[in-house]
């Protein structure tokens, strides 16, 4: 919708990309700043306890996301209403951004984010590595639009789709082989 | 004339806006940085990964 061919409205589509995905950098942050003061919590644990806590959400994600298990994960179960677009398109976009980007305003279709909030948790790593991987979360959200921005199709929309379960799963056994890695070291 | 969005895109563009190709970046360098102990580069690339997992999630 925002980043289709078909654009109408009187903004530059790249302005909105821009102000879409400082949005959601914005969030990605905010989320991750609350996680990383949750984090303290975890503290007091043991680290091989907590490693070995992280790398079984880990495996869990990837038999949640396979479909091997089923988990109910907490998630707010709407869409981001679509008046915050109708009048204000930069401000609406930047708002529309941010919530998508905080993760906690609109559904939670995929188990990787659910590993990495609940790693972050039990990890406690410092507030620079805390916030960054907020910032990154953002950051791959925005990559999707910029994609679809720079395809100029809505053809790409069709490809995503099909890529979608490949990804999803990739990405579950990606953020579990990569932490295992960091974390066995 | 076709209008933009009817026409096909281009080989050139359709392989470099390919939705395969952002995982692949994103889980080469999160391995990568895990290999090589860079905790934050690792981190952020992993955050990036569950961003990116929610393509199309609205």
């Amino acid at each position: 919708m925002l980043f289709s061919p078909g654009w109408r409205a009187p903004v530059r589509q790249s302005q909105v990309l821009a102000v879409f995905s400082l949005g959601l950098l914005l969030g990605g942050t905010l989320s991750a700043t609350v996680l990383w003061l949750l984090s303290g919590l975890a503290a007091p644990v043991p680290g091989p306890v907590r490693t070995g806590a992280i790398l079984t959400v880990g495996v869990l994600g990837v038999a949640r996301e396979a479909g091997w298990v089923r988990i109910p994960m907490p998630q707010n179960a709407r869409q981001i209403p679509q008046e915050v677009l109708r009048y204000r398109v930069r401000r609406g976009a930047l708002q529309f951004g941010f919530e998508l980007g905080t993760g906690v305003r609109t559904f939670v279709s995929a188990s990787a984010p659910y590993v990495v909030a609940l790693g972050l948790l039990l990890a406690h790593q410092g507030p620079v590595t805390t916030i960054l991987t907020g910032t990154g979360f953002g950051v791959g959200r925005a990559v999707t639009a910029t994609v679809r921005y720079a395809s100029r199709h809505d053809e790409w929309d069709d490809r995503r789709v099909t890529r979608m379960p490949l990804v999803a799963n990739g990405i579950g056994v990606t953020v579990l082989a990569a932490l295992a890695l960091l974390l066995l070291r | 004339m076709l209008a933009a969005e009817a026409r096909p895109a281009g080989r050139l563009r359709r392989g470099l806006t390919e939705p395969l190709l952002p995982f692949a970046a994103l889980a080469l360098l999160a391995v990568a940085a895990a290999a090589a102990d860079q905790v934050v580069m690792c981190w952020a690339s992993v955050g990036a990964l569950a961003g990116y997992s929610l393509s199309g999630s609205v």
